[in-house]
């Protein structure tokens, strides 16, 4: 195929590398035209993200592209040449294919199954059609790998469920909220994690945010940050009866909210359900407020044990998920290789067709004795003739064209049909 | 030829509950999505039986106990129907298939056989005295069933097992609706046809109540709904508590209907 994939990820190489490759990239130079430049190259498509530099190339001889290439990355990326053998990978034509459909499908991410891989690839995709460095082999690589993110996406259970703790407290809510449309949420404490869920949350439609504080100005500043509202410490308990869902990250040593309150809360609110997630160390909520009815109290340690159950979840779905990049990976190369009897094919067909014109022009003149309803059928008659004739070859040659056995049939047929340029 | 369509009915219930099982199994919508249509088919000929009889011999037989079984699966099938539409819950149909399936089977071993009904049982009311009650206990029976996923929901999130079968079931929240509006609607529906079974009683024989079994355990179950509906829009009964209960009074009308089968001659026991 003479496809050659080099590149290096979060698995191979450490950040400041990665960083210095790509940040010299973006900055004075443009990576597709300058890899365009090098010897032997016919077409590229460049990727770089946070967690990966990689360079697709479509080549005319492997070895010296391959060369190239790392000499590119060499200069550009201030790295010395340990480095280099250290961290950077090469693959060629069947597993640069399956690299790239792993990348693409997210197998290859830090976080494997994240979604913002496909849209990265698509950008680059797009960099390079726009700079014309593809060619009918890399457009045909890109269709499929987009299609292979695809079927994974939609036939394993690759990207379902959450794997970070915000997203693990989304999901809860939904399992018992149903939408988190209307739904008011208090925030009680600042933290980063509580601040991510709350964002969430806004996202998933969540309507009103009150933020209770130590540092009242702590709790207006952020109040402003979400559009809510700030509530004294001290009215906690009175807002217990007007929220669906509370985040409790304080550093207070006891209790912020006791079961009593809670308990009392719900009969006020009327039974309504109550979500009450705790991600503080030590604990904000009484344990025992999980067990009253219509209240599910969640803390740090049973969000992440979701979020380990769910990283094992994807780990299984992973396997299902590389059955799928190996059939791709071998439809792919079935169509790679038809490509070399193509031409043959292409001109085989021309020929036929060539006689077929030139036959049905000779024979116009008595013909035009016949109906013209005759005539479209004569023509038809001798085009199916055509057809039947050439069939059974040309489906040959493409099943010859997979065990790259194809090369004497080719020649015989150009031979035997005069076909020699 | 009615018979024709109820059978071809039992078959599509077997087919989609066999759908949706599979979709349990292998976790696809599609196959849910499919089990559903075929849900519909069984329904419409279903339907079919009931409209061909009623062209054939001018009457619906709602009398025995087969027949009775026919028709309560396919009032259950039609309110899942639209609640289906309604509320986009597919889970609950791979719980209302099975059990219309079943009934199906009971049903098949003696509809459309030729029981002589007593005089005294036909007319227009005994009809819909039939036709209300049996729809207000489908809808009961949906709301049990809805009850019955949310006791288990409930559970899953309580004691920190979200598994797989925890993402099947619909959210706590959808579950207590459809609860909500089968109780909404089945309580008034089973009001409607013992109050109609009672005029007609009187007509036949010449009181309202006759102290029969059927009729007592019928109002006790009857009170167990008000009380039940009472505390959910008055005291403001949610949830869980409102699950469970839904769950023991339709076991407790269930109880009833074969008790009465088992000991007692009622004046009922034509059904």
């Amino acid at each position: 195929m003479n496809l050659i994939l080099i590149g290096m990820n979060h698995k191979t190489a450490p950040l400041d590398l990665r960083e210095r490759l790509s940040i010299s990239c973006e900055g004075n130079i443009h990576p597709l035209t300058e890899i365009m430049k090098i010897p032997k190259m016919d077409g590229v498509i460049y990727l770089s993200t946070c967690n990966r530099v990689e360079v697709l190339a479509q080549t005319t001889e492997a070895r010296e592209a391959q060369q190239g290439l790392q000499d590119f990355i060499l200069q550009h990326g201030n790295l010395s040449r340990q480095e280099l053998v250290r961290c950077l990978y090469a693959y060629e034509d069947q597993e640069a294919v399956r690299h790239l459909f792993r990348v693409t499908s997210s197998l290859d991410s830090l976080v494997m199954g994240e979604p913002q891989i496909l849209g990265q690839v698509k950008d680059a995709y797009r960099q390079a059609v726009e700079n014309g460095t593809t060619g009918i082999i890399l457009n045909k690589i890109m269709h499929y790998a987009f299609r292979v993110a695809k079927r994974i996406r939609t036939e394993t259970g690759l990207a379902a469920n959450a794997v970070s703790v915000s997203f693990a407290a989304v999901e809860l809510a939904k399992k018992i909220f149903g939408g988190l449309q209307g739904k008011a949420v208090l925030l009680i404490g600042a933290g980063e994690m509580s601040e991510l869920a709350a964002r969430h949350l806004i996202n998933y439609g969540a309507a009103q945010i009150l933020i209770a504080n130590r540092t009242p100005a702590r709790a207006q500043q952020m109040a402003e940050e979400f559009h809510g509202r700030a509530v004294p410490l001290d009215q906690i308990e009175e807002t217990l009866r007007d929220v669906d869902i509370v985040i409790s990250s304080t550093g207070a040593p006891g209790y912020v909210i006791t079961a009593g309150m809670v308990a009392a809360a719900l009969r006020r609110r009327k039974n309504r359900l109550l979500f009450l997630i705790d991600i503080a160390v030590p604990r904000d909520i009484d344990p025992a407020a999980g067990e009253i009815e219509n209240v599910f109290l969640y803390n740090i340690d049973n969000l992440q044990d979701i979020v380990d159950e769910n990283v094992r979840g994807r780990m299984q779905e992973a396997q299902k998920a590389e059955v799928i990049i190996n059939e791709e990976v071998s439809r792919f190369t079935r169509w790679h290789n038809t490509l070399a009897v193509v031409p043959t094919i292409v001109s085989l067909k021309e020929k036929a067709e060539g006689i077929l014109r030139g036959e049905l022009d000779r024979s116009s003149g008595w013909m035009q004795n016949l109906t013209q309803e005759d005539r479209n059928n004569i023509e038809i008659l001798a085009g199916s003739i055509v057809n039947k004739i050439l069939h059974d070859p040309i489906i040959s040659l493409k099943e010859e064209s997979q065990d790259y056995a194809a090369i004497p049939y080719v020649a015989a047929l150009r031979r035997l049909f005069k076909m020699e340029e | 030829m009615d018979i024709l369509f109820f059978k071809l009915a039992l078959a599509a219930y077997l087919i989609s509950t066999l759908g949706y099982i599979a979709s349990l199994l292998v976790r696809r919508v599609l196959i849910a999505k499919i089990s559903t249509w075929i849900l519909v088919t069984a329904f419409t000929l279903h339907t079919a039986f009931y409209l061909a009889q009623l062209i054939l011999t001018q009457a619906l037989y709602v009398k025995n106990v087969p027949e009775t079984l026919s028709f309560f699966a396919w009032i259950l099938c039609g309110i899942y129907l639209l609640l289906q539409l309604k509320t986009k819950t597919r889970v609950l149909g791979a719980f209302i298939s099975p059990v219309a399936f079943l009934l199906m089977v009971g049903a098949s071993a003696g509809v459309a056989g030729s029981v002589s009904i007593p005089d005294t049982l036909k007319g227009g009311l005994v009809t819909l005295h039939v036709t209300l009650s049996v729809a207000g206990e489908a809808l009961f029976a949906l709301a049990s069933c809805a009850g019955a996923m949310y006791l288990i929901q409930n559970r899953l999130i309580k004691r920190k097992s979200i598994g797989s079968f925890s993402r099947l079931l619909p959210s706590l929240k959808e579950l207590d609706n459809i609860n909500h509006i089968c109780l909404l609607w089945g309580f008034p529906l089973l009001t409607l046809g013992v109050l109609i079974g009672s005029v007609w009683a009187r007509t036949v024989w010449g009181s309202h109540w006759q102290w029969d079994p059927k009729q007592i355990w019928t109002l006790a179950a009857w009170l167990l709904y008000a009380l039940l509906l009472h505390q959910r829009l008055a005291i403001g009964w949610k949830g869980h508590r409102v699950a469970l209960f839904s769950v023991l009074a339709f076991l407790i009308l269930l109880a009833g209907f074969f008790l009465e089968k088992a000991f007692f001659n009622t004046l009922h026991n034509f059904m």
